[in-house]
C-alpha cells in the first residue's frame, strides 16, 4: 500500500517538474519561479522515489 | 610468455565463473524489463555534450532529425538482427563465447582494451560533471581546442570529483546503482525542462508556430563553429548508429540479451535510443544554442533549469561514471592478482581521474565514441562470422576450444589487421567502421577456410 502511495506521489512530483517549464514557456510564470518550482518538485521526486524504492526492497526481502 | 597468459586467463575465468553456464529458461526476463533497462541506460552525462556538439558542427535541422531517426533505427535493428539472435541461441556472455572462438589469451587482450576504453569514457563523464562544479567556483571551462588542462582550478575540480566518485563507488556500488535508477527518469526530465524553458529565450512563440524557423536559423542553422568540421545527414546517421557499436555490432550486449525470451526483444532498445539518443540530444542542442553556443554543460543546465539543472549534470555524470568505473575495474581484474574489489576500483578510479583532467576527452567526445566502437568492432565481426557463416560453409567452429588454443592467431590478426586498414581508409572517421566490419568478416572467413583446405 505504501509503495503505491509513494509511487503515485513520485510520479506526481515528476509531472510537476514538467508543469513548471511548460508554464514558463507559455509565459505564465517568470524564470525564477520556474527554477525554484522545478527545484522543489525535483526534491519531492527524490524523496518519494527513494521511499518507494526502499519499500520495494523491504517487501521483496520478506 | 605463454605461461603468463595462461595464468591471466585462468584468473579471468575464475572472475567470470558465475556466468559460465548458459542462462537457464527460468531466469529469462520479460520484455518490459528490457525496455526499462534501455530507457534508464541511455540518458547519460555525455548526452549534454553530444547534442550540443551537433549544433557546433553546423548540422542543419533537417539533417539532424532524419539522421537521428534513421541512425537510431539502424542501431535498434543491429541489436535485433545482429546481437539478440546470437544471444538467445548461445545464452552466453561475449566473454565465454569469445573464449570458445578466439581462445583465453585473446579474451585477456580484449578485456584490457575494454578496461582502458571504459576509463576514458568515465573520464569524460567526470569532466562533464566538473563543468557544473566549476560554475560554482568560477573556474573557466576549457575551450573546444584544448587538449591539456587549462588551469589548476580545472585540475583540482576534476581530481576532487574523480576522488569523490571513486570513493563512493568503493563504499557502495550497489546502493549507488539503485540511486542511479531513481535518478534516470529525473535526468531525462531535466533535458526536457531545460530545452522547453530555453525556447522563449530563442524567440519561440507560445503556440509553436515559429518553432521550425527558430530551429533552422538559430539552433541547427548549418554554420559550424570555428575549428569544427561541418557534419551532414550521413555523419549524423552513422553517429547515431555507431554510438553504441561495441554493444550491438560489437556484441557486448550478449550479456544482456542472453536473458531475453526471444530475439525480437532487441526491438526494446528503441526505448533507450529514441528518448536518450534523439530527444535528449535535440534538447541539449537547444540549450547550447540558447547560451551562445558555448560548450559548457554546467552553464547550459544552470541557465536552463537553475540549481536543479546543475545538480542534474552532476548526477548524470556521477550515476553513469559509477557503473563504468565498476566495469573498468572488473575488466582490470585480469592483471591485478587477488586484489580486493576496493583496490581495483581505486586503480580504475585513479586512472580515470587522471584522464578526466585532460579536456580533450570531452571536447573530442564524438571522435572518441567513434574510436571506441571501431576498436571493438572487429571482435563482433569475428564472432558473427564464426556463429553464422562458418557452419554455412561447412567450416569447423570453435577450434580454439576444441584444440585448446591459448590464442586463435587468425582472430588476433583479423582484429589488428582491420584496425590498421581502418586507420588508412581515406574516408571520415565516422564511416570507417562499416567497411572495416565487412573486411574483418571476409578476412576471418577466408583465414578459417584456408585452414580447412590445409587440413
Amino acid at each position: 500500500m505504501q509503495r503505491i502511495l509513494f509511487g503515485t506521489l513520485a510520479i506526481a512530483s515528476l509531472a510537476l517538474c514538467l508543469v513548471f517549464p511548460i508554464l514558463h514557456f507559455l509565459g505564465r510564470i517568470e524564470a525564477d519561479r520556474f527554477k525554484s518550482g522545478f527545484l522543489f518538485a525535483s526534491i519531492a521526486w527524490f524523496i518519494f522515489a527513494t521511499l518507494r524504492a526502499t519499500r520495494k526492497k523491504k517487501s521483496s526481502k520478506t | 610468455m605463454a605461461g603468463k597468459i595462461a595464468a591471466l586467463a585462468s584468473r579471468l575465468d575464475q572472475l567470470y565463473e558465475f556466468d559460465r553456464e548458459p542462462v537457464s529458461l527460468n531466469k529469462l526476463q520479460s520484455g518490459g524489463k528490457f525496455a526499462g533497462l534501455f530507457a534508464g541506460e541511455h540518458v547519460a552525462a555525455t548526452e549534454f555534450v553530444i547534442g550540443a556538439f551537433f549544433v557546433l558542427h553546423g548540422v542543419t535541422a533537417k539533417d539532424l532529425v532524419f539522421g537521428l531517426l534513421f541512425g537510431n533505427l539502424l542501431a535498434v535493428l543491429s541489436w535485433t538482427f545482429v546481437c539478440a539472435p546470437i544471444a538467445v541461441r548461445t545464452r552466453l556472455t561475449l566473454y565465454w563465447y569469445l573464449r570458445k572462438i578466439a581462445g583465453p589469451g585473446l579474451t585477456v587482450i580484449y578485456n584490457i582494451a575494454n578496461a582502458i576504453l571504459y576509463c576514458i569514457l568515465a573520464g569524460a563523464m567526470i569532466a562533464v560533471s566538473a563543468t557544473a562544479i566549476g560554475l560554482a567556483f568560477k573556474v573557466e571551462t576549457p575551450s573546444l581546442s584544448d587538449v591539456f588542462p587549462t588551469s589548476w582550478g580545472w585540475v583540482f575540480i576534476t581530481f576532487a570529483l574523480g576522488a569523490a566518485f571513486t570513493a563512493l563507488a568503493i563504499l557502495g556500488f550497489e546502493k549507488l546503482s539503485k540511486f542511479a535508477q531513481v535518478c534516470s527518469p529525473w535526468i531525462f526530465v531535466v533535458f526536457l525542462a531545460g530545452a522547453l524553458a530555453m525556447l522563449p529565450k530563442l524567440g519561440v512563440h507560445a503556440n509553436f508556430d515559429n518553432f521550425w524557423e527558430v530551429a533552422t536559423t538559430k539552433v541547427w542553422n548549418g554554420i559550424a563553429a570555428a575549428g569544427q568540421d561541418k557534419l551532414s545527414f550521413w555523419h549524423i546517421l552513422f553517429f547515431a548508429w555507431f554510438c553504441n557499436l561495441a554493444m550491438h555490432v560489437g556484441l557486448s550486449d550478449l550479456a544482456l540479451f542472453r536473458y531475453a525470451k526471444k530475439w525480437t526483444y532487441g526491438l526494446f532498445s528503441a526505448f533507450g535510443m529514441y528518448p536518450g539518443h534523439m530527444l535528449a540530444w535535440i534538447c541539449s542542442g537547444i540549450m547550447v544554442a540558447a547560451v551562445g553556443r558555448e560548450m559548457n554543460p554546467g552553464l547550459m543546465a544552470f541557465e536552463a533549469a537553475g540549481f536543479a539543472g546543475v545538480v542534474g549534470v552532476l548526477f548524470a555524470g556521477w550515476t553513469t561514471a559509477n557503473p563504468t568505473l565498476y566495469r573498468a575495474g572488473l575488466a582490470l581484474q585480469v592483471i591485478t592478482p587477488n586484489w580486493p574489489r576496493w583496490k581495483i576500483t581505486l586503480a580504475a578510479g585513479t586512472l580515470t581521474t587522471i584522464i578526466s583532467c585532460f579536456p580533450i576527452v570531452f571536447m573530442k567526445l564524438l571522435d572518441y565514441v567513434a574510436i571506441y566502437g571501431l576498436v571493438l568492432m572487429p571482435i563482433g565481426a569475428i564472432v558473427f562470422a564464426e556463429h553464422w557463416i562458418l557452419p554455412l560453409l561447412g567450416i569447423e567452429q570453435y577450434r580454439a576450444e576444441k584444440y585448446q588454443w591459448m590464442i586463435n592467431w587468425r582472430a588476433l590478426a583479423v582484429w589488428f589487421g582491420t584496425l590498421v586498414l581502418c586507420f588508412f581508409l581515406p574516408i571520415h572517421l565516422y564511416f570507417r567502421w562499416l567497411p572495416g566490419y565487412l573486411i574483418a568478416l571476409v578476412a576471418y572467413v577466408l583465414l578459417q577456410a584456408m585452414k580447412k583446405n590445409k587440413n
